[in-house]
């Protein structure tokens, strides 16, 4: 590098355009202006003028040259001010290193004269002073030197007097740069990288040996021709543009461009739901399939399907081997080898006798890298040639890619597949809906919340942030155990739902037992606005309910992860703090809870809640919060509203729970939602049906109440809701009682009532 | 292998073996050549040009008291554990700015620091030659459950784990490189074949992968099959030391970064330099390299303050990001692609994005 710089100023110094003098003041020869030089560089190297400034910049706190008036500062600036180059003797490239006499020469001799030009700054006179301690007996010397030299520079012409002066200022301002400045000359502190020569090690003849061995290595190595594989290497930055954030812009937004997290929380390692653009990716190789863990799991689910997936579980298996630790390698081989390989293995897979021999060598001495080959079998012929494009071509990953969200596209992606149950679907709210916003369509929570500062985005937010749940929780135990009931049940639902739900009704109970829960998250966020768009102010009032509606869904959280959480705590923002009280004193209160439909919905939102505060305490943390939560208090109105509207419940609940699917928000929604239905209703099995129905008869009366009690706290914000609780409790207890008493004991009516009471109060 | 210093050696065979290392070297090159049928600009002619890239700053860390020396991101894209001259090590939410952890290092000059794949370990050392691991919890000291893993002779200036918490892979100024069992402290694996200090290394991107790639002051770029030991490739053609060393994200070729003021691209495939990116104005040493996602834009982050952007296809610079007020000593593109982290001697990291 420094070669170059220095050929560099030697075409500058062999008549190249810059060469030119300037006169000051008194003449100062050999001098050039500053935007000169800037102007040579950008006509020299083709380059713009930023660029050039900052090169010009860097050769100059090289010491290649400096600025003739002005010796604080090595800064080239495109004026007239002038510049002269530093004399080759002192370029940085030479090595000399800079001596400590010479220093406290230069330092004495500016003491020595004129206080006002010459005089010394606070760290110059410091290391004037260490310097005479340190070179004690060459101080006379020294001084002598430097009167000396003043007497010398005494004689000059005052032009040539600027010049050594500022000359010798800049050298050592390069060489001695004032504490916290940093100079570029600086060098690594590490032995072999500052000491120029005798950087390479002796060379032994072990070395030598082993450098033959490899370039006879590399002859005999197969080459593809350069075009290939550039072909290659183009097509493959081709197909991944797309993929690329840098690129191609991220859908919906980058997060460090807008804030908004939501493409992390669509996109992290295990979602519910992965992004259609993930699930095409997927297709594009086996090894992106497997690199991403939804992917990975999405495989295997289908694998396991098909009964064939001791092949996928192997690979990972040896996978996991090779990573292991040293001390556990003996264990996990032969565990390895039990589970697949022994004969008559439990999940015995399939390979051909040459590996299968091979690998029994390599068991004599087991290592991690012992069922290599049997990986690599299973891996190229049977996981890569048959299992993964079969996985691509199934309906399985249609469906994946079906379904996946389409962040950029938010109307497809709310319409979609509403497109075939919209109509069955409630009608009456939908024309209410209608009414309020045309536009908005199926997006019917977002719309009712639509003068809440964000509220669209956190009404996707929500959505994602259920999906995202799922996915946190592989490092936090609480939601996991919810997350994989969720999983399995819902992607088998999920699978199925688009035929079976028309008819579902009446067919298939463990579908319609996720289903519930299901139209209860769906149907309030449907319903949600035909309630609102009554009257104005209510949409108001619901922002109060939210509110109330977040510190209940907090209470829930608790129920399942109050010891994490209360960890987490104190990375929360303020409210949240306020809810790890209310989780503590409420987490006993669950069981009881999960007997009303109502809860499970409780439930879902909280997971929700709880993984978005884990994955950020951000602005739009509270007012996802709150709308997601806004469904769980709405409930009671919008069921007794299906009520009504629909002669049998248990149809609406079959469109319904279309509908939920149907908007991918609320299909984000459904499977956490459906877990803690499906493994709070497992007793009920059958009685789906009744209970829907039977809910919506008992909430009935309770609609009217909730409504202006609610109403009233319009304006109130959290800290009042309280109150707003309390009345909505006391309605609930009295009205409630029959949905309990569906599937549970009386008893469990106290503590629910306590709950609620708890919550009130705080 | 690389530099012929036959004279140099004072035994008999090491002179012999020099010669036929010579003459296989020129062979090698003749067959090489043989295959050199077209350059990539030729290649990507057809592609569209990169003409506007909109990368601005959008944060910036301020709190190391010392020159950054290394960085790198956790799995979770939004942590960053940065090393520093005064051997500070901390961990960074980039996203908020908010410093999460700061651990003091027994030693200056903390040259590398690495994110496990969990998240939730980060090792690191420098001039202490050790390589130290920490786990990350939030209700404790991090310091108290530090662990040495390994130790080599001179310093450490890098350090990588393999697609696992429980191993780990430096690079070292003894010139060797080493696999170590996080656990037991191990030593598992060495790779000894530069014959200078090794001054980067990088994995290659596929899950099962077993090579890496490392980069060194001996002007060398080696491939290395982790399981064997061997070194199974070699590129030469910088003039200087390489700094830094990245994989495509194909797995087919590497970028690197030296001294001499370029950045370069060899093709496993067709074992050779397939690419140089220099620029007659560039006249200051890479310390840095990243690709992005694609493999499309290729980051260096050089010794006059600046990042350039190079379009690797192409071969043309895209754009200039300035901002830092010293030497990019550090880069590395997020996880996922969406933002890219510099670390500079004016004692800041950026994000860009």
């Amino acid at each position: 590098m420094e070669g170059l710089v220095r050929e560099m100023q030697d075409t500058e110094h062999g008549g190249v355009p810059v060469r030119s003098q300037k006169l000051f003041l008194t003449s100062i020869p050999a001098a050039f202006m500053g935007y000169d030089l800037i102007e040579w560089l950008m006509e020299r190297l083709g380059i713009e003028e930023s660029e050039a400034l900052n090169l010009a910049n860097q050769l100059c706190q090289y010491g290649y040259f400096f600025p003739v008036s002005d010796s604080k500062n090595l800064v080239v600036k495109d004026d007239s001010s002038l510049y002269r180059f530093q004399s080759p003797y002192y370029w940085p490239w030479q090595n000399r290193p800079p001596d400590n006499v010479e220093y406290a020469i230069y330092l004495a001799k500016r003491t020595l004269r004129n206080k006002q030009r010459h005089g010394l700054e606070d760290y110059e006179l410091e290391a004037l002073s260490n310097l005479r301690k340190n070179l004690a007996n060459k101080w006379d010397f020294i001084t002598m030197q430097a009167e000396e030299q003043v007497k010398l520079s005494k004689v000059l012409k005052k032009g040539d007097k600027i010049i050594s002066d500022s000359q010798e200022r800049a050298y050592w301002r390069v060489h001695r740069p004032p504490p916290g400045m940093v100079t570029s000359l600086e060098q690594c502190p590490v032995p072999t990288r500052s000491w120029n020569g005798s950087r390479t090690r002796k060379r032994t003849i072990e070395d030598c040996r082993r450098d033959v061995e490899l370039l006879k290595n590399s002859l005999s190595r197969t080459r593809v021709k350069v075009s290939q594989a550039l072909e290659g290497m183009v097509q493959h930055v081709e197909t991944y543009a797309e993929y690329d954030p840098l690129i191609t812009p991220t859908q919906p937004s980058n997060p460090w461009v807008s804030e908004d997290t939501t493409y992390w929380q669509l996109n992290s390692a295990l979602v519910e739901i992965p992004t259609e653009k993930r699930v095409r990716r997927w297709a594009l190789s086996m090894e992106e399939l497997v690199s991403d863990p939804t992917g990975l799991q999405e495989f295997t689910n289908y694998l396991r399907k098909e009964y064939s997936h001791e092949n996928i579980r192997f690979w990972m298996a040896v996978n996991d081997l090779r990573r292991s630790a040293q001390s556990q390698i003996q264990r996990k081989v032969n565990e390895i080898f039990e589970e697949f390989l022994a004969p008559g293995a439990p999940c015995e897979i399939n390979i051909d006798g040459k590996t299968m021999e091979k690998v029994h060598q390599e068991m004599k001495a087991p290592s991690r890298f012992t069922f290599d080959a049997a990986q690599e079998h299973v891996y190229t012929l049977l996981l890569k040639k048959d299992c993964y494009p079969r996985f691509i071509r199934s309906e399985y990953y249609k469906n994946l890619l079906a379904t996946g969200i389409q962040p950029s596209q938010k109307k497809r992606f709310f319409g979609f597949g509403q497109t075939k149950k919209k109509t069955s679907t409630s009608s009456a709210p939908n024309q209410q809906l209608l009414q309020q916003q045309p536009s908005q369509g199926a997006t019917v929570t977002c719309g009712a919340l639509s003068k809440r500062r964000g509220s669209d985005r956190s009404l996707s937010g929500s959505a994602h942030e259920l999906a995202v749940s799922g996915v946190k929780d592989s490092k936090v135990p609480h939601s996991h155990s919810q997350s994989n009931l969720s999983d399995i049940p819902y992607r088998g639902d999920l699978a199925c739902l688009p035929k079976t739900s028309p008819i579902a009704a009446p067919v298939t109970s463990p579908v319609k037992k996720p289903s519930i829960a299901i139209v209860a998250g769906a149907s309030t966020s449907e319903e949600v606005c035909p309630w609102e768009s009554g009257n104005e102010p209510r949409s108001r009032k619901n922002s109060a309910q939210l509110d109330s509606g977040s510190s209940s869904s907090d209470i829930s959280v608790a129920v399942a992860e109050v010891s994490e959480r209360v960890q987490r705590v104190c990375t929360l923002t303020q409210q949240h703090t306020v809810d790890g009280s209310r989780k503590l004193s409420t987490s006993t209160m669950d069981p009881p809870r999960r007997a009303s439909v109502s809860v499970p919905i409780t439930h879902s939102t909280t997971t929700g809640d709880s993984s978005k505060r884990k994955v950020s305490s951000f602005e739009d943390n509270s007012s996802a919060a709150t709308s997601t939560s806004s469904s769980v208090f709405v409930i009671p109105s919008d069921t007794d509203n299906k009520a009504e509207e629909c002669t049998s419940t248990s149809k609406t609940v079959v469109k319904n729970h279309g509908l939920a699917k149907a908007c991918s928000v609320t299909g984000a929604n459904a499977p956490i939602i459906s877990v803690s239905s499906v493994a709070d209703d497992l007793p009920v099995d059958s009685k789906v049906e009744e209970e829907a129905e039977a809910t919506c008869s008992q909430q009935e009366p309770l609609a009217p109440l909730a409504e202006p009690d609610s109403e009233s706290p319009a304006s109130e914000l959290p800290p009042s809701e309280p109150i707003t609780e309390v009345e909505v409790d006391t309605e609930a207890k009295s009205n409630d009682v029959c949905p309990w008493e569906d599937e549970e004991t009386c008893k469990v009516d106290t503590p629910f009532v306590k709950t609620y009471a708890t919550l009130g109060y705080l | 292998m690389t530099e012929t210093e036959g004279k140099d050696c004072p035994i008999e065979t090491i002179e012999s073996l020099t010669k036929e290392a010579e003459a296989l070297k020129k062979k090698l090159e003749d067959e090489r050549q043989k295959l050199n049928d077209i350059t990539l600009a030729t290649v990507a002619d057809r592609l569209d040009i990169i003409n506007y890239m909109n990368i601005k700053p959008r944060r910036t860390l301020k709190g190391h008291q010392a020159k950054v020396l290394c960085s790198d991101w956790s799995p979770d894209k939004r942590h960053i554990v940065s090393s520093s001259q005064d051997g500070k090590m901390i961990i960074w939410d980039a996203f908020t700015t908010n410093k999460e952890h700061a651990v003091t290092m027994p030693t200056t000059w903390v040259m590398a620091c690495a994110y496990a794949p969990s998240g939730n370990l980060v090792a690191c050392g420098g001039l202490d030659n050790k390589v130290t691991v920490y786990p990350l919890s939030l209700d404790e000291d991090v310091t108290l459950k530090k662990k040495t893993v390994g130790t080599h002779t001179s310093y450490m200036s890098c350090c990588i784990f393999p697609n696992s918490d429980q191993q780990i892979l430096t690079g070292s100024g003894d010139s060797t490189c080493a696999l170590w069992d996080v656990e037991s402290g191990q030593l598992l694996q060495s790779f000894h074949g530069h014959s200078a200090d090794v001054m980067s290394i990088d994995l290659a991107p596929s899950e099962t992968g077993n090579t890496f790639v490392s980069g060194s002051c001996d002007k060398m770029v080696l491939i290395w099959d982790m399981r064997s030991g061997q070194c199974v490739q070699s590129f030469e053609g910088h003039e200087s030391d390489v700094n830094s060393v990245k994989f495509h994200p194909s797995g087919d070729a590497v970028a690197t970064g030296s001294d001499d003021a370029t950045c370069r691209l060899f093709d496993l495939r067709a074992d050779k330099e397939v690419a140089v990116y220099s620029k007659e104005s560039i006249i200051f040493g890479v310390n840095s390299v990243d690709f992005s996602v694609s493999g499309r834009l290729l980051f260096a982050g050089y010794n006059d303050y600046t990042v350039n952007v190079w379009d690797t296809l192409k071969c043309v610079r895209v754009c200039l990001l300035y901002g830092h007020e010293n030497r990019v000593s550090c880069l590395q593109v997020s996880p996922d692609g969406t933002a890219l982290s510099t670390g500079s001697w004016d004692y800041t990291l950026r994000v860009w994005a």
